[in-house]
This record gives structure tokens, sequence and C-alpha cells, in this order.
């Protein structure tokens, strides 16, 4: 079966969610996952859906594309191989980083460089920048797998040179450590 | 997916409130290696503990900066010594507890405790030699640690035992006359002493335990502390209700703490897990106190009228929030009141909110007992032993665990400053009131029977 990934963009309000479905239910298709996330005031929204045999994706996008752009949405829509996520089969181990300090620019990616250089990948970020010199309103998450293989000192210690380079508290944590003391 | 308040407030609790994992303790059985020779026996023992504990720092540092969590201390636990040196002579024990010493140096641990005897019932000849040996132990080591049952629920009090530890704690105190008697700081008399104590002065690895075990020792007064300040912040009019089940609350997110680091530090080692002891120990830093803890429930100070109350709550419901953490708890999980570790309840004695009857009267509602008293060097023995009869008797009758680590500073008085250094902090000399005269009763000696175990009121 065709599957499809459907990203919306476009400023939050109600009815975003139930406008796409609508159209994906009315073309037959069946949602197979939804995320979506709003960052300040904008709203950004995947989706993946299974398409019926006899739908094109041309004519799929079309609709998708007419309907949305009419309630000023921006719509991507390609197909989707069904294939194994390249990081799937390695070994990893989850760890959290977070750093504090004041904003500036540069801070994510001076960060994730390092993070992409070792080969590490981000499954999760949150950041959020207040700006201002205050610690607390600066700070990012990023959750980021591992892989076994990884020189995790060279990791910390780069890390944490960049960290220091940025004036940012950096903390390197796995992630055991969040769940034991936070969930039941 | 980890939301960021979750995140934040760990971070928190470890950068601005103090959580750590104060202790992880290998306890190594020494059993098999006791001997007549008694060169034989420091070789058997010094070959047992370098084996077992030589990766144990490395471990522990490993670990908890794999978590961001630092292990404070790593210690040792060993088989009563009295009973793996039963055969020696006190001044071959003394030997020993060198090469225990030298062996904890070697693999880099902070103490190593064991060097202990359980005499609640009767008092063996190796026993005896090992009580006659411990003040020339803990003064001539920096890293050994002594421990003595002298009564239990089930046997009642050594009376006899309580009088040599009067004299032992004095003659110790003598022998570290230029360092205000630090020796005395490393010994503890028990009541109901569990078998599996992660924290010192008290560990040593019990009789039923396996060849080696890793328990651990979490801290935590200040997360404690922090949490009922924001609550209370934030509800000026919680009720003590709620304060416990916060309290339980936090106690939980702490020993879980204590249970992944100890468990994975066991896996590494491939040594069996053994417990977690939920205790509430401070140290001599701002913010790491449980003295703090009662000044936050609303209290002046601790000493005050209502600190046992606050501190039944406290230690009931740390206990109720550890035991839901993890199924294996154990040692003394209570709160600490340790006066001279404790830069709060140092400064309550200093002010004179805190006075040696009141601090007895709490050790009846928390772990563990009188902990680093400093009381005027020219306390006597029998006096000190009397003391010691008083806190080993809370203990039997309410079927629970009491100490008494105490201190006669030599050439102090009540009111002087003693200064122990290091985790151990300093704290005002409390006056021991009422001693006057002879005390014929502490020479009576004996055993003061069991308790009855019903007509319990």
């Amino acid at each position: 079966m065709n599957k499809v990934i459907i990203s919306v963009l476009g400023q939050d309000r109600p009815g975003i969610v139930a406008a796409v479905s609508k159209i994906l239910f009315r073309q037959n298709c069946n949602v197979e996952n939804v995320s979506q996330t709003i960052l300040q005031s904008e709203f950004a929204g995947i989706f993946i859906a299974s398409m019926p045999a006899d739908l094109s994706l041309e004519n799929l996008k079309e609709s998708l594309l007419d309907e949305l752009h009419r309630i000023d949405l921006h719509v991507q829509i390609k197909s989707m191989q069904d294939q194994d996520p390249v990081f799937a089969s390695i070994e990893i181990e989850p760890f959290v980083i977070t750093t504090k300090g004041p904003d500036r620019k540069g801070l994510v990616a001076g960060i994730t460089e390092i993070i992409a250089n070792h080969g590490v990948n981000i499954t999760n970020l949150q950041a959020v920048f207040k700006g201002g010199d205050e610690p607390g309103d600066n700070i990012m998450i990023y959750e980021v797998d591992v892989p076994v293989g990884v020189d995790q000192k060279a990791l910390d210690n780069e890390l944490r040179q960049r960290a220091k380079a940025l004036s940012l508290d950096i903390s390197i944590q796995h992630r055991n450590i969040f769940e034991a003391i936070n969930r039941i | 997916m980890l939301t960021d308040r979750e995140i934040i407030s760990t971070l928190e609790m470890l950068e601005s409130e103090n959580l750590d994992v104060r202790t992880v303790t290998l306890g190594i059985n020494l059993l098999d290696c006791a001997s007549h020779d008694v060169n034989k026996l420091k070789n058997k023992i010094q070959s047992r503990i370098t084996h077992f504990a030589k990766h144990l720092v490395t471990v522990c540092d490993k670990i908890g900066q794999k978590y961001g969590i630092p292990v404070v201390n790593k210690r040792i636990a060993v088989s009563p010594m009295a009973v793996v040196g039963a055969a020696l002579s006190s001044s071959q024990l003394i030997d020993v507890s060198k090469t225990l010493d030298a062996a904890a140096a070697q693999v880099n641990v902070d103490f190593i405790g064991g060097f202990s005897a359980l005499v609640e019932k009767g008092i063996a000849r190796g026993d005896r030699a090992l009580i006659e040996a411990i003040p020339h132990a803990l003064s001539a080591t920096d890293r050994v640690c002594a421990s003595v049952n002298v009564a239990s629920t089930r046997a009642g009090i050594n009376m006899d035992a309580v009088l040599l530890m009067g004299n032992a704690i004095k003659q110790a105190a003598e022998l570290t006359a230029h360092r205000d008697g630090i020796a005395c700081a490393k010994l503890c008399v028990f009541a109901n002493i569990p078998q599996d104590i992660p924290f010192m002065a008290g560990a040593y690895l019990g009789i039923g335990e396996a060849d080696a075990v890793i328990n651990v020792g979490v801290s935590g007064p200040g997360v404690v502390k922090k949490a009922i300040d924001r609550a209370l912040e934030s509800n000026p009019n919680l009720d003590l209700g709620r304060i416990s089940e916060l309290i339980k609350k936090t106690a939980y997110k702490v020993t879980r703490v204590g249970e992944l680091i100890g468990r994975e530090v066991a896996e590494n080692l491939n040594i069996r897990f053994g417990v977690v002891d939920l205790s509430l120990a401070p140290t001599p830093h701002v913010g790491d106190s449980v003295g703090e803890i009662f000044q936050s429930l609303g209290l002046l100070s601790i000493g005050v009228p209502g600190t046992t109350a606050a501190l039944a709550l406290l230690n009931d419901a740390v206990k109720k929030g550890g035991a839901f953490a993890s199924s294996k708890v154990g040692g003394l999980s209570g709160a600490f009141i340790p006066v001279s570790e404790d830069l709060n309840i140092s400064e309550a004695a200093r002010e004179g909110y805190i006075s040696l009857e009141k601090l007895e009267a709490i050790t009846s509602v928390c772990s563990v007992g009188l902990d680093m008293v400093a009381i005027p060097g020219d306390t006597s023995e029998d006096t000190i032993a009397a003391i010691i009869a008083d806190e080993m008797a809370i203990g039997v009758i309410n079927n629970k665990t009491t100490a008494a680590r105490l201190i006669p500073v030599p050439g102090k008085r009540a009111g002087d400053s003693a200064y122990f250094g290091g985790l151990l902090g300093q704290s005002t000399i409390l006056p021991v009131n009422n001693a006057q005269g002879a005390n014929h009763f502490i020479r009576l000696g004996g055993l003061i029977p069991a308790p009855i175990h019903s007509l319990t009121n």
C-alpha cells in the first residue's frame, strides 16, 4: 500500500487538523500517524497516511493544496518508501543534553554541530529562548541517541568545551535518571 | 519523550539542592580469612579486599558521571573483625586494623567499617580483645571505623559491654587529644544494629550476608527542604498531612536515584545488589541540612518544643516514600541528626536551642541516636556509659535501632568549640547535666533483660 507524508504549516487556530483529516477521509486515505506542535503562534503538523490503490499522489496533492491554500496553510506532500529507518539497526544509549545560559545567536548551531559530527541522532529537541541573560530563561533540551560505538568521553569533552565557549552551563546525563526519578 | 518540567526539576535537585549518592558501600565477607596465624590472616584480608574492591572507585565515578550524579563516598564494610579475628589478641587486632587501613588506602576508598563486635548477650574472648583494641586501632588508622552492638530487643542490654564502651570512648578520645578526640567520630555503640548499613561508622557486613554485596546510602535533606519551601510558598496554608505527602514523594525520587546507581554499580562489578539506605544524611554545608527542614516546617530551630513531633512526621514520611520506591530498602533508613556534621544543628547547639536531653528524646522517633555529639573532656567513663545505656534502652524498648557516637573532647569544656574537619564538621560542646556524684547503677553490670513483647502500652 502506498503511503504519503504530509506536512502542514500555518498560523495556529482551531480547525487545522480537522481540515486536513477531512480531506484525507474524503479521499479514502487512512491516517496512520500524526504529530503536531505549536511554536509561539505557529502550527506545524506531520501526517502519515496510507492511500487506496485507485488514488494517485497527484490527485491527493491537488486536493490538499487546493483546499488548504484557501485557508492559508502551507502544505508539502511526498510519497513515503517503506524502509527501515537508518538509525534503528544501531545499538544506542539514550542521553539528555541540557544547556542553560544567556541568549545569543548560534547556540543551537554550535551544540548541534558537535552532536552531528559524532553521528549522534537528536530524537527530541526543546529550546526556549526568552532572551536576556537569565540562564533559566534560555534552555535547550536535546534528547539524543548515542550509538554504542561513539567515543563518549570525546563527545563529552567537545560538548563541554563548546558550551564553555558559548557561556552555557551544560549537563549530559543518561536518560534513565529522569525516568527513574519522575515516573512510577 | 520527557517533559521539560521533568528534566528541569531533576536538574534543580542535582545542581542547587545537593542531591547526591552519599555512599556506595561494598560489603566484603572476610569470615573465611580467619586464621591463628596473624600474618596469614592479614595477607588473606589484604588480597580479598583488593580483589573485590579494585574497580569500586572507578566504576562509581564512571556511573556517577553517566547520570550526572556524584557518588560522594566509596566505602567498604567487612565482616565483624571480632569474629574474623576471634583467635587473636588485642595487640594483634590492632595490627589487623592497620592492614584494613592500608587495603582501604590501596583501593582508594574513604572509609572501611567492620572493626566490630556483636556483644548484646555476652562477650566472648575475641570480642573483649577487639573492644580493648578499638582505642589504639582508631587512633593508629585513618579510615577504619568501629562499631559495637551492646543491646538488642531480643537479648536486652549488656551492661558490662556498655561499661567497656564508656572506657573505650574515653581512651580513644585521649589518644587523639591533639585532634579533639577524633577517633571517637569513627566509633558507634549500637542497639539493634542492622547488618547492611552503608553509612559510617556503623557499616559492617552482617554474618547472614553473601560473599560481597553493594549497599547504597542516598542523601537529600536539601531536596526535602526545598520541596517544603516551594510548596509553602505557593500555598502558605498547606496542612501537615499534605506536607507529609510531599515529603513522601520527594523521598521516592531520592530513593530511585540511589537504587538506579546502586544496581548499575553492582552489575558492573558483578556483585549482588543489597539495599538502598534511604536516610536523610546531612553534611556541614548550607542547603544540605536536616536541621534546616525544621525551620522550613515553621520551628525556630531544631530543639525547640515541637521538634519531636516534626521529626516523627519527617522520618515516617521518608520511610513511606522510600519503601514505595524500592523493594530493597534496608540499613538505617531515617533522618540522621549528627550534631557536628549538620551545620544547622551545630548552630542550634551553639545558640543553646538543643541540649543532650532533647537530642536523646528525639532519637525515640528517628534514626539513629546521639550522633556526633561533643561533650566535655572531663566527662567520666561511667557517665559516658550511662548516657549510652539510656540511648540503648530507647532502642531496645521501642524495637528500633539506636546508637551513640559521643566525643568527650579532651581539655575542653561545655560551650567550647570542637573541630573535626571535613564531613565530620565542628560543634559547640554540649553540657552533660546532673552528672555529679558516683553512678553505682552503671557499675552493677550484668544484663538488663529483654523487654516483654505483650502488654505494650
